[in-house]
């Protein structure tokens, strides 16, 4: 093994990384970028090709992600989620705690369901409307809707990309994240939603003058197409059903997505120009770009090294291992995209069990920090920029001093409950 | 036919450094839709519309949701007023950049320019840029419409 193919393709891969963290270029032009670079690079030097770039490409990752994004994309349309939002609203008769209650917990379970970003972006702007008519602070259910989700996320394979990404790589199914992940992440978010609660106890104290107007929300009137929103809640069920079973058929959760999409598409023949227009097909490159990237560090040999200076790491305890690992994640998730950190992890967590060490614990802590670290700062997951820049429109704009105040508490108590319990869990394992 | 044919000859403008209350005061009191903004010359600067002023206390919602018609009580937001120290803020703050013509620009091409540009009222300039009128789709329209007549005659 040399050195230079090494070198070049580290250069390029952080570079990319440097130039996504700057945020000046577009990420997934930076990606596609970097990808062809890679690819180039690797054919003069003779450690990559064309054919171990496309192998490289996790079209697991790709067909879930895709076969979500598709049903989603027609959902949104029919108003289902505004129905939820004024449910809830209707139902806490416009009392601050109930509705605070109310949104978190909608949110969370949209959120584990769903992509966060998809969770953020249906379900704020009607969160804006009902606290405007209520003449309270939209500032407080905001903050909180994107620090759930980010929690709620982490408990299934399909509620957060991190976990979709490690769920195809260790070959774990939704039932695994449901036995390894759900329980933690339940008393992770217990956490993070009573420490929310207090934080903002100033806020929701203020008694509503015009909690009537909540009532005058009429459900009914927000589902612009009843039955499609039946027909596409009834696949998505479908869909549910099929993740808890689909190891048992050996059968890939992507074939499930991408089954239900395209049963969802012929039921409902929407115009497949305007549900295809929603599919965020620069994220879907930007995986791809990344995958085609790791996977010349792989071929490169950079991977192998990295791993080998951990080659003592058995030494360590594997629990003490596991939890640096979740604090590590997080601390970089909160500053830096925490898919390219896991995409860049995953490979080297591979290379440890190759040492011989047990790491199937240690996918675990990944999904955890990547999950839990996007709450620290205003700039750590999407779905916190989301609800930032909908908020500058409002009358109380959430500024990244403020997030750091609420949010940064947030990740170290989900991080250190997660942390205590994965000792706790695996000490015995 | 010209703008010229059309437009109103007796603008009510202001300046950019008065305050914004003043303009809601000329809004309410001449019952005008668009106000321009001009310069001691009397060359427009800018312009604000009725929509600028009413942007000042707009619910953040109605630019998120598509569809407010299931919203029956807008509740707080009724009771919403621009605080003191907004109304005290210069109109140069609010305004936008003006779009004016010319006083020979034909009705069709004037017309076409207001519905491009999402405009109710077009400020019409003489040769050597001070304001010479204003015409609204109205004016304009109805002299479209007239220039038919005339030909059937």
């Amino acid at each position: 093994m040399t050195l230079l193919p090494v070198i070049l393709s580290s250069v390029i891969f952080f570079g990319s990384l440097i130039l996504i963290f700057w945020e000046k270029i577009n990420r997934s032009i930076v990606a596609i970028v970097g990808a062809v670079l890679m690819i180039g690079v690797g054919k003069a030097l003779g450690f990559y090709s064309e054919e171990a770039a496309i192998a490289a490409i996790d079209f697991n990752t790709l067909g879930l992600l895709l076969g979500m994004m598709i049903l989603v994309a027609m959902l949104e349309p029919t108003g289902f989620f505004q129905y939820l939002a004024v449910l809830a609203a209707r139902a806490s008769k416009g009392n601050q705690i109930r509705l605070f209650l109310l949104l978190s917990v909608i949110t969370t379970i949209l959120s584990m369901l769903l992509d966060n970003v998809t969770t953020v972006v249906l379900i704020a702007p009607v969160t804006i409307l009902i606290s405007e008519i209520l003449g309270v602070s939209a500032l407080p259910y905001l903050m909180t809707e994107a620090l759930l989700s980010n929690v709620g996320g982490v408990a299934t394979l399909v509620g957060d990309p991190p976990n979709v990404l490690i769920g195809s790589a260790a070959g774990l199914s939704f039932n695994d994240f449901l036995v390894y992940s759900l329980p933690i992440v339940l008393f992770s978010w217990a956490g993070a939603f009573f420490l929310l609660k207090y934080l903002f106890k100033q806020d929701l104290a203020k008694q509503s003058q015009r909690s009537k107007a909540v009532m005058e929300l009429d459900p009914a009137e927000t589902l612009n197409h009843p039955k499609t929103a039946r027909q596409i809640l009834i696949v998505l069920g479908g869909a549910i059903l099929f993740f808890f079973v689909h190891h048992l058929l050996h059968v890939e959760p992507s074939l499930v997505a991408l089954s239900a999409a395209a049963i969802a598409l012929l039921w409902i023949q929407p115009d497949i120009h305007d549900v295809l227009k929603k599919i965020e097909w620069s994220v879907l490159l930007f995986f791809g770009s990344l995958f085609v990237m790791v996977g010349g560090l792989e071929h490169s040999g950079a991977l192998e090294m990295t791993v080998g200076l951990f080659e003592n790491a058995s030494e360590v305890s594997p629990v003490l291992f596991g939890v640096l690992v979740i604090w590590i994640v997080a601390a970089l998730s909160a500053v830096v995209d925490n898919v390219p950190i896991t995409i860049a992890l995953i490979p080297v967590i591979k290379g440890l069990g190759e040492t011989g060490m047990d790491i199937s614990p240690l996918w675990w802590a990944l999904a955890f920090g990547a999950g839990f670290g996007g709450s620290g700062t205003i700039i750590g997951s999407s779905a916190n920029i989301i609800v930032a820049t909908l908020s500058e429109k409002t009358r109380s704009p959430i500024t990244a001093a403020l997030w750091l105040r609420r949010g940064m508490p947030v990740m170290l108590v989900t991080c250190a409950i997660a942390s205590i319990l994965y000792a706790l869990v695996y000490r015995w394992l | 036919m010209t703008v010229k044919t059309c437009m109103k000859r007796d603008v009510i403008s202001i300046h950019a450094d008065t305050t914004i209350r003043e303009a809601m005061t000329l809004f309410v009191k001449r019952h005008i839709g668009s106000l321009p903004v001009v310069d001691d010359h009397n060359v427009p600067v800018g312009v604000i519309g009725l929509r600028d002023l009413l942007k000042l206390e707009m619910p953040a919602f109605v630019d998120f949701v598509a569809d407010v018609d299931f919203v029956h009580d807008f509740g707080a937001v009724e009771d919403m007023r621009p605080s003191a120290e907004t109304l005290k803020k210069q109109v140069k703050s609010i305004m936008r950049p003006v779009f004016t013509v010319k006083e020979d620009c034909g009705l069709l091409r004037a017309y076409s320019l207001m519905l491009q540009q999402n405009m109710h009222d077009i400020p019409v300039v003489a040769k050597d840029g001070k304001m010479a009128g204003i015409a609204s789709r109205v004016d304009v329209g109805v002299a479209i419409l007239s220039t038919w007549f005339k030909a059937e005659a």
